[in-house]
Order: structure tokens, then C-alpha cells, then sequence
């Protein structure tokens, strides 16, 4: 690593500093060690004030339980699950439920789920990369570590799944340079490749091409293996059709001097070349460079003065996932020209997370537990606040994943069930976890402006899966406990705590006591029907 | 410029026909004015026009790359043009391979384009260029033809699918994508089987208390959506909505159902019956259907690969043009052929042709296109485009032209305006009707 940085010139001043919109300096912030929930609601709540908006009560308990389970545990809770919050008077219950959730192992695997999708999107991966990122996952490893992993691993025989995401990249340099500027510095600098960006004045040719070289020398061998070379530059035409060589420049502009690469004779091109076809040929990988260009991007992105990209991009991807909505969106354009909302919350989270070595569970604890997160969804009265105020919870579609296991657990008869937490709950949870792999085939993953698909739909309309598993009359299902409950009241209500996560109100139970009283006739049938209308809800179907 | 477009039937057809549409769309314009007092779909020979009078497109998806030089482009004489010849049509001037003898008399129907340049030579990212007209950003998923066109074709309360997608084996398996469109617009993909998934009620549950399950459901959907200011728990509600009328759209997929003399003339074959099922929904009113036939992938073997797939493509386009035509819908409708690429020139040791998207061909007919002209040429060896170099957005702008669909249309995305078409794009504007 060290022989890799050796010869960083920093020159930012002669490229002129870019990007990032100003940053508050530290004695204007809020103190460090405030407590990340406090500087949340803080500025969240400074701009409320400041324009004049109230924002909506906090959400009911049920609701909490069940935003706060299905953003960290990837599923909705159980009924005794939530039952328990909801009865419970202890004043610190939220806090233990988050540190609970946080101690599952549906934490990790959600949180593996949902970095699957954000690093691989719709490539397929193989199960080493998958493992990888659960492991990672549930240690915790520090997301600037995983950086570096998924940058630098040392290619073997054995493929480490770590290096995943350059595998599937690493044969298109346009899209391992537009993805990592993207994902891990959340600034899409593809509008620059082509002439300077239209809409950041700061963005030059020279920063996508300088970016681009970092990967240029980065390649997939023929036997698959992900491989650096040490010589090839970037050459390219401006718009006035001059034609340039990159310099390595990173976003904020900072320029990377490198020592020559290395000067070979024709025999000696020769002999490399026919080292490394012999190599491809055993299938083995090739030795990395004296000088890698990659490992020089890495050490430069973490540099006190530089990583500000690399911080501000996970703390608001963190951030949009728990809130539905960036501190600054789209998060893949966080640029001079599209500030954040709250620029002084986003920096101080930002130097929370450096000085907390890049550590994605606290943070996440730390949102959770604002009362800016834990807001109503609901806004009856009059124009519902911009979404970029926190006034009001987003709505948020449920992943395919979270929506497979929600289904599963909703459609238990939960009396026969492992107990959350319990020693049997790991192997069954991981099992349902799993299985809900298939609704990605019927089920889209979230986007910004979601749309259901027809495909879901007819899917769970006439789909056998739907009735004949999740809706069966198997002893394990909630659809034989409804049929065998006496009273019809208690089993609406068992009903709604299963799917909906808290007790049904009088207008409901009239509404389903009157769909079962026109067919006294078939009363398994009317259950499965009733049940079926509770999970195809969209109360079931989004996070609120 | 002259030579590119080499000839040009002459044919008055689409224009006498393009005044008879706009002529009943003036009508329809009327009518739809007072639609209080009269329902336009239920006056029968009106709502019979404004069917007809609906576009729509059939892409016929060539999996895998088929070649130009036994197709639309044949190099008679030179070595690179392999053992088959090529032969006149009913366009004077204008060659096709002998492989397509049918087509070679409807020659007058459809433009062919011979210069297309996409430099993308590898399967994915090839038909993912041809699928969408351009190439993904890392944060901007396009959306395809198909989604586009359901977007712009088809209607938001539609009772039949807007956009279906069907593939004959599982090489042109590749379900397409709506992108930032969303799934509103994503394609009812036939899997497995001629009919799309799920489609079927089950027997267990009546009709009736499906229906009433699902007004059930609508009444807790609405009830959760008010208040929420959440598009997309509308979409969902919206899903919900229109799935009993694409249960009844079910009968499309049934080629049963079609007279015995159209099943024969189509032809037994699995590609026959999904270019027929393509023609049953855009008679009903579908915008856009997508037949993909694989698998063109021709690294050996590529004369006999090409007797037996371009014998079968000409066979099954000349029926789809012809009965289209007897039923009034070709000028309505644009028929593509199209892959993610052609096929080198050069024969390779297998006796097959590799993978080329340097000089390449697609066909169009129907809608808005001028049949019997031929855009662009190559050179004598096939190597390289020697005239009126195209890419896969000028293809597209020229699709989106001959459907009255404005290419330079912005779509938002966000604040960020996005364009139909990538910005300095222009449409083959001599081969548009």
C-alpha cells in the first residue's frame, strides 16, 4: 500500500478545487459529541422553524415497531413482537428495540441485501460475492475497509468474492468509472466524458478522463480474473478536437504523479506477453503491478482534505434509505450545482462517521432513533409538505426481499413458529430469508418514483404460490388458526397483527365482518379471501 | 445523398391513407368533444376507425445477430458473400438475398437500412444498445422500444397489455426494460409458455368472489392512500385495477381461436404462432409486441444457420405484411426487424460469421415509412459502411418519427430533462413517409 502511494503530488490548487458544494467549517457545527439523534431533529427542525412548517405527530407505536423492524431487521415484526412494544410503558423501549434489531442476524442479512443491491443492481453475482458481504455484514467492517477490499484484494485461484464488483465491471472502463464515481463518491461524472458537464460548472473532461485513468490499466484476463497492468494511458479529444493525455485527477481535482512506467525492450513485451498468455492458460491470475493506479485512487479518496466524497455519498445513501428521500437527491449527484437541503446535518454526519471509523451501524442507530424519522406518514390537512423538509415520513415500497420474508412471516400461524430472537429463530429466519430470493421475479425493486408492475399484481391475484403456500390451510399457516378461532372478532384481530402489525378499528372489522356474513357458506374460503385482501394491501406493501 | 435512398416505389398508398386518417381523427376529435352526451367507443363503426387508426409496433427481434449478407445486404461475386445469391425484387434496383424470395416481392412495403454502425460487438451489451437506442449511464436505466412506445401509444386505463414481449428459446430469453419509466411500462413477458403468467384465474376461487376479493382489497388500498400524497401507492392500487380486464385479454393468447386457414398460413412453427398471437393483440389494440427468434449466433455453420432461420423469417413476415394488409392495419402498424448485430463478412474457418456492428442492416415497413427504399450502403467487401452511416439513435428517431412521436420529446427525470432520443440525434428523414 505504501509503495503504491509513493510519489503523491497533491496540486489541487493548480486545477482549481471542485465539487463538493462549501463545507461549514467545524466551529460552526454542533458540537462531536452530541448524540447523532439530537444533531438530527436539531437541524431538521431549524428549518422547519425557519419555514414556518409543523411538522406531523409522531407515528403510533405500531407503526414504529414496524418501520423501525423492517429498516433494520428486513422484515415486519411478528405480532407478539409488536404487541409487546406496543403494551410496553418503559420509557426506553425504543432504544432497546433498535439495539435489539441491531443484534439479530436479519441485520446482517439485510443489511448484505440491500448493499447487493446498491454495488451489483441487476448483475448476476455468485455466491462468493454474496457470502462476502454478509460476512462483512455481520461484523460490522468499517465501509471504508470494504473500500479498500472490493478495490484492492489480492486476486487468487479462488476468485475472493470481494473483488465482485470489479469482476463484473471490469470489462467496460466507461462503466467501472461511472459506477464508482457514482456508488462510492455519489457524483455521476458521465455527463463530462463527452464534453464538460452542462450543469456543473466545475466538472471538466479532465476529471472524467482523469478519473477514468485510475481504472484504465484495470481489466478482466481471459481466464476471468481481475488484473492491472502497469503501462496505458487515457488519450482523448476535447470538444475543440484537441487531443489530450489524462492526468489521474480525483473529483475534487487533486492530481496524482506516478513514476514512469516501466520501460521494456521488444523481446521483453514479448516475454510478458507470453508469461501471462501461459498464466491464462493454467487459469491463474496475474501478478498485480509495482504500481497500481487503483490502490492510488483508494489511499487518495481517504486523505484527510479528500474524503469528504467518500463520506458524504454513504451518509446520505444511509440516510435515503431510512428516510425515503437524500439529504441530497438524486444521491448520485451530490455536486456544487445540486446542494443539500441541510448542508450543515450532512457535514456534521460526515465528520461523525470519519470520526467513528466509517461505521455504518452506528449511524444507522443514530437515525433511527430521531424523532425526525419516527414522524407520521400521514398528512390529511391541507398541502403535505415538500418531502425534503422531514416533515412527514415518505412512503417506501418494500424490497422484493423484505416483501418474500414479510409475506412469509404474515401468512404464519405464529403460535407454531420459532420465537424471534430464540435459538431455532436464526436457521428458520435465514431459511425464509433465502426462499424470498424468488420474488424478485415477480416483484420490482425500489426505485425513486416507484411503480407496481401488472406482473406483481397478476401474480399475487392468480398465482397458485400465493394460495396454496402463503394461504394455505397447512396446520403452520395463520389461515388454519382463523378457521379453528371461536370468536370471529379475536380472529379478524389475530389477522390484523399478523400482516398489518396492529389491531383493526371498528370501520374494518364491520367492513370484514360484512364480507364474511355473505359467505357463511364457505368460510375457509371467505378467510383466505380476507387474508389475501390484508397482504395485497398497500399498507402491507410499503414501508409507512 | 441521392444514391443513398436508390430507389423509391412510388406508391400513393400511405399517402391516400394518411388523409383518410387524419380526415377521422378531425371526426373523432368531435366526438370526443361531446363525450358527455355520446361514448365515442360505443358508436361501432367510429370506435371500429379509431382502433384502426391506433399505432402499433411489431419487433421482430433477430436473437443473437443475424447476417446481412443473407439478409438485406448480399455481396453476389465477392468472397466475404458466402454460397448464396442474391436476387432481384419488385423494386427495381434493389437486391436481397435468395433467402428471401417472398419478400423480395413485397420489396415495395418496406426500407431497408444498410448502414448501420454501432460498434458494439458483444450480446449484452449489443442488445442492450438495440433494445433501448443507447447506452445506459451508470445512474440512468433507459427504457427500452417497447416501454417507450406503451408510454406513448398506449392508454393509462388500458384493458389489453401495452406492451408484450415473447421469445422462442431460452438464448433470446431477455424480458426487456421499462428503466426510469417504471414498471408501469414494464413488458408482459411470455415465459415458458404462449400465454403470459398468471393470467388464469384459478379453479378454486369463483369468479365472483375474485371480483369481490379484489373490491375488498380496493376498499383497504384507498383507505390507506388518502392522505399519503404516494404515487406510488397509487401505481399499486392502479395494478390492482386493471388485472381483471387483462384477465379477459387472456383469449388473445390463444391461437386456437383463429381460423384454421390463418393458423396454416402462418405456419406450425413456434415463431409462426407468436408472430400470429403478436397480430391477434395489435388488432385488439396493443401498441407494441416484440417476437424475439433465436438463436442467430452464427460462429460456425452460419449458411446452413441462415438456410433454415431466414427461410422462416420470410416466410412468416411476408404473412404478418400480407394480412396485416387485408386488414387494414399495415399502415398503422411498423414491423422491424432487428438484432443486436450482424455478422462479419469474412467467413471464419468454421464456415461461420463472427460477431459485427460495424456495417449492418434492419428493415421497417408499415407506419409512416417509405416502402421500398434503401438507406446507406457498404463497401464491396461488406467490411466497413461506405455511405449514410447510421447508429442505433438515428434508428430509433427514425422509428419514433414514422409513429408521430417527436424524438427530441423530453421525459424528466427529477428536474433533469431527458430526450427521446440522445440530443443532436436525427432521424433517415428519406426513408419517413
Amino acid at each position: 500500500m505504501l509503495r503504491a502511494f509513493r510519489g503523491l503530488l497533491l496540486c489541487a490548487a493548480a486545477c482549481g478545487m471542485l465539487g463538493l458544494a462549501a463545507t461549514a467549517s467545524a466551529e460552526e457545527l454542533l458540537p462531536a459529541d452530541r448524540p447523532i439523534p439530537a444533531a438530527v431533529d436539531h437541524y431538521i427542525d431549524a428549518l422547519l422553524t425557519e419555514r414556518g412548517v409543523k411538522p406531523a405527530d409522531q407515528a403510533s407505536d405500531s407503526t414504529v415497531i414496524r418501520r423501525i423492524t423492517l429498516d433494520l431487521a428486513g422484515r415486519i415484526p411478528t405480532a407478539a413482537e409488536a404487541k409487546a412494544y406496543v403494551e410496553s410503558s418503559d420509557p426506553n423501549k425504543r432504544v432497546q428495540l433498535v439495539d435489539r434489531l441491531l443484534g439479530l442476524p436479519e441485520f446482517a442479512l439485510h443489511q448484505r441485501n440491500e448493499m447487493d443491491q446498491f454495488l451489483a443492481g441487476s448483475d448476476r453475482m455468485d455466491a462468493a460475492w454474496r457470502d462476502y458481504l454478509l460476512a462483512a455484514c455481520q461484523e460490522n467492517r468499517p465501509w471504508d475497509v470494504m473500500f479498500r477490499e472490493m478495490m484492492l484484494s489480492e486476486e487468487t485461484k479462488d476468485s475472493p468474492g470481494a473483488l465482485g464488483y470489479l469482476r463484473s465491471r471490469a470489462k467496460d472502463a466507461d462503466r467501472l468509472t461511472g459506477d464508482t464515481s457514482a456508488i462510492f463518491f455519489g457524483v455521476d461524472i458521465t455527463c463530462a466524458k463527452c464534453h464538460d458537464h452542462p450543469l456543473v460548472p466545475d466538472w471538466l473532461q479532465d476529471h472524467y478522463f482523469g478519473f477514468q485513468s485510475f481504472f484504465s490499466r484495470t481489466h478482466l484476463t481471459k481466464a476471468n480474473f481481475v488484473a492491472e497492468s502497469d503501462e496505458g494511458e487515457v488519450k482523448f479529444k476535447t470538444t475543440s478536437g484537441e487531443t489530450k493525455s489524462a492526468q489521474l485527477m480525483f473529483l475534487t481535482g487533486t492530481v496524482v504523479s506516478e513514476p514512469e512506467p516501466p520501460k521494456r525492450s521488444d523481446e521483453e513485451k514479448k516475454k510478458l506477453k507470453e508469461e501471462l498468455a501461459k498464466l491464462d492458460e493454467q487459469k491463474l491470475p496475474h501478478p498485480a503491478p509495482e504500481y497500481s493506479r487503483r490502490a492510488a485512487l483508494v489511499e487518495l479518496a481517504l486523505q484527510p482534505g479528500e474524503r469528504d466524497f467518500f463520506a458524504r455519498a454513504a451518509v446520505n445513501r444511509v440516510w435515503h434509505r431510512l428516510f425515503g428521500w437524500g439529504l441530497v437527491n438524486p444521491i448520485d449527484q451530490m455536486h456544487s450545482g445540486n446542494p443539500p437541503t441541510h448542508p450543515e446535518l450532512l457535514d456534521w454526519l460526515a465528520r461523525d462517521f470519519i470520526e467513528h471509523g466509517y461505521d455504518l451501524k452506528r449511524l444507522i442507530r443514530g437515525l433511527a432513533l430521531s424523532q425526525a424519522y419516527s414522524r407520521s406518514s400521514l398528512w390529511l390537512d391541507g398541502e403535505r409538505p415538500n418531502q425534503d423538509l422531514f416533515a412527514v415520513a415518505n412512503v417506501k415500497p418494500l424490497t422484493p426481499r423484505q416483501l418474500g420474508v414479510s409475506l412469509e412471516l404474515a401468512s404464519r400461524n405464529q403460535s407454531v413458529m420459532p420465537v424471534a430472537g430464540d435459538e431455532k429463530w436464526q436457521s428458520f429466519i435465514s431459511g425464509r430469508e433465502s426462499r424470498a430470493g424468488r420474488f424478485t421475479n415477480w416483484v420490482e425493486a425500489p426505485t425513486n418514483d416507484f411503480q407496481v408492475s401488472v406482473t406483481e399484481a397478476l401474480y399475487f391475484s392468480n398465482n397458485a404460490e400465493i394460495v396454496n403456500e402463503f394461504l394455505s390451510s397447512s396446520n403452520e399457516r395463520l389461515l388454519s388458526q382463523l378457521i379453528n378461532t371461536e370468536n370471529r372478532e379475536a380472529a379478524l384481530q389475530t389477522a390484523a397483527w399478523n400482516v398489518l402489525s396492529r389491531p383493526l378499528d371498528q370501520e374494518e372489522l364491520d367492513l370484514f365482518q360484512g364480507y364474511m356474513a355473505k359467505r357463511e357458506d364457505r368460510l375457509p374460503d371467505a378467510w383466505q379471501q380476507v387474508l389475501w385482501a390484508l397482504v395485497t394491501s398497500p399498507e402491507f406493501r410499503f414501508n409507512h | 445523398m441521392a444514391n443513398r435512398r436508390a430507389n423509391f416505389c412510388g406508391s400513393d398508398d400511405h399517402r391516400i391513407h394518411r388523409r383518410g386518417f387524419l380526415g377521422a381523427a378531425a371526426v373523432a376529435g368531435a366526438f370526443a368533444a361531446n363525450m358527455g352526451v355520446l361514448n365515442v367507443l360505443r358508436h361501432p363503426t367510429l370506435a371500429a376507425e379509431l382502433k384502426r387508426q391506433q399505432k402499433h409496433v411489431i419487433l421482430l427481434w433477430l436473437a443473437g445477430g443475424p447476417s446481412q449478407l443473407e439478409t438485406w445486404d448480399p455481396k453476389p461475386g465477392h468472397d466475404n458473400g458466402g454460397p448464396f445469391r442474391a436476387i432481384e425484387t419488385n423494386v427495381p434496383g434493389v437486391h436481397i438475398s435468395e433467402l428471401l424470395p417472398k419478400m423480395a416481392q413485397r420489396m415495395h412495403t418496406t426500407c431497408l437500412i444498410r448502414s448501420l454502425n454501432t460498434r458494439i460487438a458483444d450480446h449484452g451489451g449489443g442488445a442492450a444498445l438495440m433494445e433501448r437506442g443507447r447506452r445506459d449511464e451508470p445512474t440512468v436505466q433507459y427504457p427500452d422500444l417497447g416501454a417507450i412506445i406503451a408510454r406513448e401509444l398506449g392508454r393509462a386505463d388500458s384493458q389489453v397489455p401495452d406492451y408484450v414481449s415473447m421469445y422462442t428459446s431460452t438464448e433470446g430469453r431477455r424480458k426487456g426494460t421499462s428503466g426510469f419509466l417504471g414498471a408501469r411500462y414494464a413488458p408482459m413477458f411470455l415465459d415458458k409458455e404462449l400465454m403470459p403468467s398468471n393470467i388464469r384465474r384459478l379453479e378454486q376461487i369463483s369468479d365472483l368472489d375474485h371480483q369481490q376479493r379484489g373490491e375488498l382489497r380496493q376498499v383497504l388500498g384507498e383507505r390507506f392512500a388518502r392522505g399519503r400524497g404516494s404515487n406510488s401507492v397509487d401505481s399499486h392500487n392502479g395494478a390492482y385495477k386493471r388485472v381483471r380486464g387483462l384477465m379477459a385479454s387472456d383469449k388473445l393468447f390463444d391461437v386456437s381461436l383463429e381460423p384454421q386457414k390463418y393458423r396454416d398460413a402462418y405456419g406450425p412453427t413456434q415463431f409462426g404462432e407468436q408472430v400470429l398471437v403478436a397480430r391477434r393483440l395489435i388488432e385488439a389494440g396493443v401498441p407494441f409486441v416484440k417476437v424475439a427468434r433465436a438463436w442467430w449466433d452464427s460462429h460456425g455453420q452460419n449458411f446452413e444457420t441462415h438456410l433454415e432461420l431466414v427461410t422462416e423469417l420470410d416466410h412468416v413476415m411476408s404473412t404478418l405484411l400480407d394480412d396485416l394488409q387485408a386488414r387494414g392495419l399495415l399502415e398503422h402498424t411498423l414491423v422491424i426487424t432487428l438484432g443486436e448485430f450482424g455478422r462479419t463478412p469474412r467467413i471464419n474457418p468454421s464456415l461461420g460469421r463472427d460477431h459485427f456492428a460495424s456495417a449492418w442492416s434492419a428493415s421497417l415497413t408499415g407506419c409512416g415509412i417509405q416502402g421500398g427504399a434503401v438507406w446507406g450502403k457498404t463497401s464491396p467487401d461488406g467490411v466497413s459502411v461506405a455511405d449514410g452511416e447510421v447508429g442505433a439513435g438515428e434508428l430509433f428517431a427514425t422509428i419514433f418519427q414514422a409513429l408521430g412521436i417527436d424524438h427530441k420529446k423530453d421525459y424528466y427525470l427529477g428536474s433533469r430533462p431527458i430526450p427521446l432520443t440522445n440530443p443532436g440525434t436525427e432521424p433517415i428523414r428519406d426513408v419517413l413517409a
